[in-house]
């Protein structure tokens, strides 16, 4: 017998009660929000003509280093109250094991979904107020969007995973935070190097390339082809990550 | 009576230490079975493997009349409550949200956590956020948890560890009403002896992993065969009178001791020694008490 997916949903909205889990998308997406603004408030008005290739550029940088933490912070409020709780031992005779780590990734998922649908609405938002010179491509605002929204649920997986087969958040919160900076300086490594960190994905796939001129000190973007089946395989390796992350939490003992 | 827990050859291992050690449990329908053991004799580790949160490396466990496996373990397990190691829940909110979530994922009634309430006599306090409750309130949650569904079987796991005198004895109150009132088969667990001589009905004393004893209380009373103490101003001189008129006598821990209790054998020994003109201070009748008998049977010191 398995228990109904929407029941244990359910049951996982119940415990997020008085977490207050909203404010850790809100807080990181309003700090995104004010960086933005700051940015787009202090380029040239020549920047501004291409001011969506510039976001598209620079905000999948700025995700390595914010999204990391934010899912490492949502993973852990999402799993810690299990672990201080001592739940496991009576969730697992109500549910699968495997059903729960479902569940509680559903439950962190929505986070993300909001967070992700935020940038797909304040990006054209931005682009209306400060006026772009160049229409918004609504191919580069949706590849933008999958990549961040796809690597931002293979590090939650991971970031669960930790919370779950942890005694304590520290462990989880040490490698998230290592993670976000790694993510940001693996843009430096060499391409066979960087492919193995996982937090440098959200700036991966790019669909806009920077062209700085010494010289003239004039910076320029340039649009790039979606790099489309890498990002495929990207996510069915993010896939396969899932699984074995599910295996290892499901085989750990309560 | 049938049984509501059936093992057969029930074994755990981890490396290659037996945590639980071919265990043939019987747990009779309607009663309060006592699982009793010295600490990490294996008690924990059988009721995880009865509810199926750790895998065993041998053998079969029968529930409710149905043989357990991956498949059925869910389905089996919701006529079942249980309480293990300490109590589980969510500090954050109250009793009353914890036992709500409990109710989504048993799909019972949300009116079913105030009945639980008012049986651990909760209600007053279900409205406090549980991270505030003393260990005392949280073992009555859980066991309300455990209550939510009208289970046919409990398994409590030392519901009473870490509780002060006052809430033992209620919780003690409190399983010890279940079976009547409700009709449901308790499994309890304990290193205290005392505990068990007054919750339970039928005991299991588990050491080492290996089950050492299993039957009702009674039958283990039965074990505490008594033996009559004699206490003289001689004692050595008394045994040599006792054997002289081949009364079966000897000295055990000290003291002079009939091998046997007929009525008829104490007036004997009695009457030889008062002859001989040794004087008898005092004849009594000493039970083997619970620890004597646990002592025996595992050969090691318990919590009394």
């Amino acid at each position: 017998m398995s228990l109904p997916i929407i029941r244990q949903l359910s049951a996982e909205q119940k415990k997020a009660r008085h977490r207050k889990i909203w404010l850790v998308p809100l807080g990181f997406f309003l700090f995104e929000v004010i960086w933005m603004l700051w940015i787009l408030t202090t380029a040239h008005a020549k920047e501004l003509v291409t001011g969506y290739l510039m976001l598209f550029y620079q905000l999948p940088i700025l995700n390595t280093v914010i999204l990391s933490l934010m899912i490492t912070v949502i993973a852990s409020r999402l799993s810690d109250m299990e672990i201080k709780g001592d739940t496991l031992k009576l969730l697992y005779t109500m549910q699968r094991p495997a059903g729960f780590f479902d569940c509680k990734y559903v439950a962190g998922t929505k986070y993300l979904l909001f967070f992700t649908a935020g940038h797909g609405m304040l990006i054209p938002v931005y682009g209306k107020i400060f006026g772009f010179g160049t229409p918004l491509k609504i191919s580069m605002l949706f590849s933008y969007l999958a990549v961040t929204l796809c690597t931002s649920m293979i590090l939650l997986a991971i970031q669960q995973t930790l919370s779950l087969i942890s005694n304590s958040q520290f462990l989880p919160l040490i490698v998230g935070l290592a993670g976000s900076f790694l993510g940001l300086f693996s843009l430096f490594f060499p391409a066979p190097v960087a492919r193995l960190v996982i937090w440098g994905y959200f700036a991966a796939f790019p669909c806009v390339e920077m062209d700085w001129n010494r010289d003239t000190r004039i910076i320029q973007y340039n649009e790039v082809s979606f790099p489309l089946y890498a990002f495929f395989a990207f996510a069915a390796a993010g896939i396969f990550i899932y699984g074995i992350c599910r295996t290892i939490t499901v085989k750990k003992e309560v | 009576m049938s049984s509501v827990i059936m093992t057969d050859s029930l074994t755990k291992q981890y490396g290659s230490k037996k945590a639980v050690d071919r265990l043939d449990l019987k747990v009779p329908s309607g009663s309060i079975y006592g699982f009793l053991g010295p600490n990490g004799a294996g008690k924990s580790t059988t009721l995880k493997l009865l509810l199926g949160l750790i895998r065993p490396t041998g053998g079969h466990i029968m529930i409710l009349g149905r043989e357990v496996n991956p498949k059925n373990r869910l389905s089996i397990l919701a006529k079942t409550g249980s309480l293990i190691e300490s109590p589980a829940y969510y500090g954050h909110l109250s009793g009353k949200e914890n036992l709500r979530i409990i109710c989504t994922l048993k799909d019972v009634p949300f009116q079913e956590a105030d009945r639980v309430l008012k049986i651990v006599r909760m209600t007053e306090q279900q409205n406090k956020k549980v991270g505030q409750y003393s260990l005392g309130m949280k073992q009555r949650l859980g066991l309300a948890a455990a209550l939510l569904g009208s289970p046919d079987l409990l398994l409590l796991d030392e519901p009473t560890n870490g509780l002060d005198p006052a809430g033992i004895q209620e919780m003690r109150r409190l399983i010890c009403s279940l079976p009547e009132k409700y009709g449901i088969t308790i499994v309890v667990s304990s290193h205290l002896l005392s505990e068990i001589d007054q919750m339970a009905t039928h005991v299991g004393i588990i050491d080492h992993g290996q089950l050492i004893f299993q039957d009702s209380l009674a039958s283990l009373h039965e074990h505490s065969k008594s033996r009559i103490i004699l206490h003289t101003d001689n004692d050595p001189e008394a045994l040599k009178v006792l054997k002289q008129a081949k009364i079966p006598a000897g000295r055990r821990d000290g003291k002079l001791v009939l091998r046997a209790q007929k009525d008829a054998l104490v007036a004997e020994a009695a009457a030889a020694l008062v002859h001989s003109g040794i004087g008898v201070l005092r004849i009594y009748e000493q039970q083997m008490s619970l620890e004597d008998i646990f002592l025996h049977l595992t050969g090691k010191q318990v919590s009394l």
